[in-house]
């Protein structure tokens, strides 16, 4: 389904949601479906904290006490205007949500593809989170500890002791082209979340995307979609690759989003492998037209 | 005859003034790494700086002189003024020597001079002219021995990575000793480390281990004589010696008061047998004050007056610095010979921003400073790849570490402008080397096993690994596989596909020199 056909779709639906009080929303949220929640905006952390909103709250997915991971794409040494790295804006936002939401902490982290002290401090995160509130550190080697993630293409696999340790995750990745799985959404962005031969994982990439994705079973995945890389992914680097979408989309199915951030590049959810892999391993929602679909705009 | 056990104030100020300089040294050390800032705006090529000899080597082998080399030039009005003060008073290397020695305890009476002494102080004066004659000739050897060069390159490559592996090591084991109490303490103060004073990574370097050994060695050296290296081998101590010759700075010694102790020559640092007056060689004194110090009558003192050339100067017979010469050129031709001179060699992939290769020997000092900023640990001293006379140059192995895109460290901490300082523009597009795959490692072409992580790796944009699209038949069926490709035209050598290769030891994609920018013939399109 392309993405204006599905907007067209959903239309009736939109309208209906843009209108709707929040407390109908979070009754639509409880039923059960899986809620997809769609803003657009310039202003990305506004549109973020809308995105969450309409999901019923940052309180319906961190508790008073938990300490939280939210994790970013961090991986590149670019600066976010080149979209190859989450919004910084997008992050701080939802540190500073689930701060407010009750959590002990909130650790902001990414195991880099470029060298990390580069890639942190270019793309402007370390200083929005810390701003925010969060704990920003950069990985160590130490804390890695080997887990049976239990998967398909991975099964013993060093992941991080922080991941292992908090209570909550909330994936917040950026929407990008990337040349062996297409695009890279939600679901491959936890590969921050492990160490190891991460190289060798593109041997099998959709599937241990797919392995990923039912081992840490985010809480909650915000998709910054407020500029999308659209060529030369997932690290980019020429502006004009840049598309401005001022989007942030939010669910607690990760499937979901990345059925709709496929929709973004004009592709289908059955376009990715990895989607159709984790639909089909019962990970969450592939079809959008059996999603409950709240979009809302900041104006 | 009982020491004083005081030290007079020209000593302690020598010794703070050492101090300081060594501090100083170490500070500029921890700060020529990558600290959050694309500009670094002191490296430690501050101390080459002000070295003389770096400046007349590298004028004489390169007729080009980076600007900041003119510094040294204080150190020449310096030493002609007052003598070597640049020795005992400044040089780290030097400061470490004094530090080293005094960890022996040295018999208080003078012991006359064996031969050691009198054929060793020669040494260092053959060295240099060796080191001048060779530079005349334009070959640029002045970094193997080099005081501060030697000094920067050993801690680069070998001490300063040992430290880091034993402060990493020691802080990996309060981790893992698991207790909250231990931990809530070491580990902020393991990252305040890593983000100010050691290395945030634990780099390692090809020949590590033996460069630093040797600097080992020559410390170790100071137990045979106190600044063993200063007295017989230092080649920036013998210039500097030269020039000391006339300075306005006078050791005195007041007859009337001298009661022939000769404690004096026994704490020399330098050698320089304060007494009697026929046997001062003044040239060898580095001002540490030793013999002012340790004076129990106080009959020695420094004056300012007409320049008094000493009375026994260092005979250094006009044959021997010939010979010294004349092998210095035999070897030149030896270390010429080269084939690799003209052949370009498929290892040697230098640092971006690297001037041609023949002009590069003549400027690299072999400091290690770009080793030592290199964000990734890509650049390794070569042994030799660059021939005798490149020894400990730099080369980028992208095995172990590639050259990061937006970086330009390196060029910006060279002394010598062998590596230029690029402006980034300049530098996201300066080809290094090109990349090749090796199709019988390559895994969708040697086992139609999809991967392509060089192609999500290569920073260029748009990037330098294209693909076709070809379809193989496997086990499970028919199967659509990405074979990579690289773009001549667009690659530019930075090593991080050969990095990033999956494929163990030997990666399936390499970095060669060819096509680099900086020559002419190393090329490979039309």
């Amino acid at each position: 389904m392309k993405r204006r056909h599905f907007l067209k779709t959903f239309s009736a639906g939109v309208i209906g949601a843009r209108f709707a009080s929040p407390s109908d929303l979070f009754a639509a949220a409880k039923e059960g479906s899986t809620v997809l929640s769609i803003v657009t905006g310039e202003d990305a952390a506004a549109a973020a904290s809308k995105a969450v909103d309409a999901l019923g709250g940052m309180s319906g997915f961190v508790a008073k006490g938990d300490v939280v991971i939210v994790k970013p794409n961090i991986g590149w040494d670019r600066i976010p205007e080149q979209a190859a790295t989450t919004n910084p804006q997008v992050v701080a936002e939802l540190v500073r949500l689930a701060l407010d939401a009750g959590a002990k902490k909130v650790k902001v982290f990414d195991n880099t593809c470029n060298t990390a002290r580069r890639c942190y401090k270019k793309s402007g995160i370390p200083d929005a989170a810390t701003a925010a509130g969060a704990d920003v550190f950069f990985v160590d080697e130490r804390k890695y500890k080997d887990v049976d993630i239990g998967g398909e293409a991975l099964t013993t696999w060093p992941v991080y002791k922080d991941a292992l340790e908090a209570d909550k995750i909330i994936n917040v990745p950026i929407a990008k082209h990337h040349t062996l799985s297409r695009v890279t959404l939600a679901m491959k962005n936890l590969m921050g979340l492990i160490g190891g031969a991460r190289n060798r994982i593109h041997q099998k990439l959709d599937t241990s995307v797919v392995d990923l994705a039912a081992y840490f079973k985010p809480s909650l995945t915000v998709l910054d979609a407020s500029r999308v890389l659209m060529a030369n992914g997932p690290q980019g680097g020429n502006l004009a690759d840049v598309k401005q979408m001022n989007t942030i989309a939010a669910s607690t199915d990760q499937v979901a989003i990345d059925a709709f951030g496929a929709t973004l590049f004009d592709l289908t959810a059955d376009d990715l492998r990895f989607v159709r892999e984790a639909y089909e391993r019962g990970l969450g929602e592939k079809d959008l037209t059996k999603v409950k679909l709240i979009e809302q705009s900041l104006s | 005859m009982a020491a004083k056990k005081t030290i007079s104030t020209l000593k302690r100020a020598r010794i703070i003034s050492q101090t300081l300089f060594l501090v100083l040294f170490f500070f500029l050390l921890a700060k020529t790494e990558y600290h959050g800032t694309d500009i670094i705006a002191y490296p430690v090529k501050i101390f080459l700086e002000l070295d003389p000899l770096i400046l007349i080597t590298t004028f004489l082998a390169s007729h080009k002189v980076a600007v900041g080399l003119f510094w040294s030039l204080i150190f020449v009005v310096l030493t002609l003024v007052l003598g070597r003060v640049f020795c005992g008073w400044f040089c780290p290397f030097g400061a470490l020597h004094d530090f080293v020695g005094s960890l022996k305890k040295w018999k208080k009476k003078a012991k006359p001079e064996t031969r050691l002494d009198t054929i060793g102080v020669k040494v260092k004066y053959y060295i240099l002219a060796a080191i001048l004659i060779a530079a005349v000739f334009q070959i640029h050897l002045v970094g193997i021995l080099d005081p501060i060069a030697l000094t920067i390159r050993s801690f680069a490559v070998g001490i300063s990575p040992a430290i880091n592996y034993l402060i990493h090591g020691v802080f990996d084991l309060l981790y893992r000793t698991d207790i909250g109490a231990i931990t809530a303490v070491s580990e902020p103060a393991y990252e305040w480390l890593r983000n100010n004073l050691i290395s945030f990574g634990k780099p390692t370097f090809q020949q590590g281990s033996f460069i630093g050994l040797l600097f080992l060695g020559l410390l170790a050296l100071n137990f045979v004589r106190r600044r063993f290296w200063c007295r017989y081998l230092c080649p920036a101590g013998a210039l500097l010696a030269l020039l000391s010759r006339f300075s306005f700075l006078n050791h005195k010694i007041a007859n009337e008061a001298c009661n022939d102790c000769k404690i004096c020559i026994a704490t020399c640092s330098g050698g320089a047998r304060p007494y009697p007056e026929e046997e001062w060689r003044g040239s060898e004194c580095v001002l540490c004050m030793s013999c002012h110090s340790s004076c129990p009558t106080q009959a020695v003192s420094y004056v300012f007056g007409k320049p008094e050339p000493s009375q026994r100067r260092t005979d250094l017979k006009r044959r021997y610095v010939f010979q010294a010469g004349g092998a210095g050129i035999a070897s030149l031709a030896l270390i010429r010979l080269n084939p690799v001179r003209e052949t370009g060699n498929a290892q040697l992939v230098r640092p971006p921003g690297s001037v041609e290769e023949q002009e590069f020997l003549k400027r690299c000092i072999k400091c290690g400073e770009c080793m030592k900023v290199c964000i990734t640990n890509g650049l390794h001293p070569t042994f030799l790849q660059a021939g005798f006379e490149g020894i400990w140059s730099p080369v980028l192995i992208p095995r172990i570490g590639y050259c990061e895109f937006n970086c330009t460290l390196c060029g910006q901490v060279c002394p010598t402008d062998a590596i230029e300082h690029l402006d980034l523009e300049a530098k996201l597009k300066r080809k290094i080397g090109l990349a090749f795959f090796d199709q019988n490692r390559c895994l969708p072409y040697a086992f139609g096993i999809n991967c392509i992580v060089c192609e999500e790796h290569c920073p260029t944009s748009p990037k330098a690994i294209v693909f076709e699209h070809k379809t193989v038949v496997t086990e499970e069926g028919e199967m659509e596989i990405k074979l990579p490709l690289v773009v001549p035209d667009v690659c530019i050598g930075c090593g991080i596909c050969e990095y990033v290769c999956p494929v163990g030891e030997k990666a399936a994609i390499r970095v060669s020199s060819v096509g680099e920018d900086r020559s002419d013939t190393n090329r490979i399109l039309l």
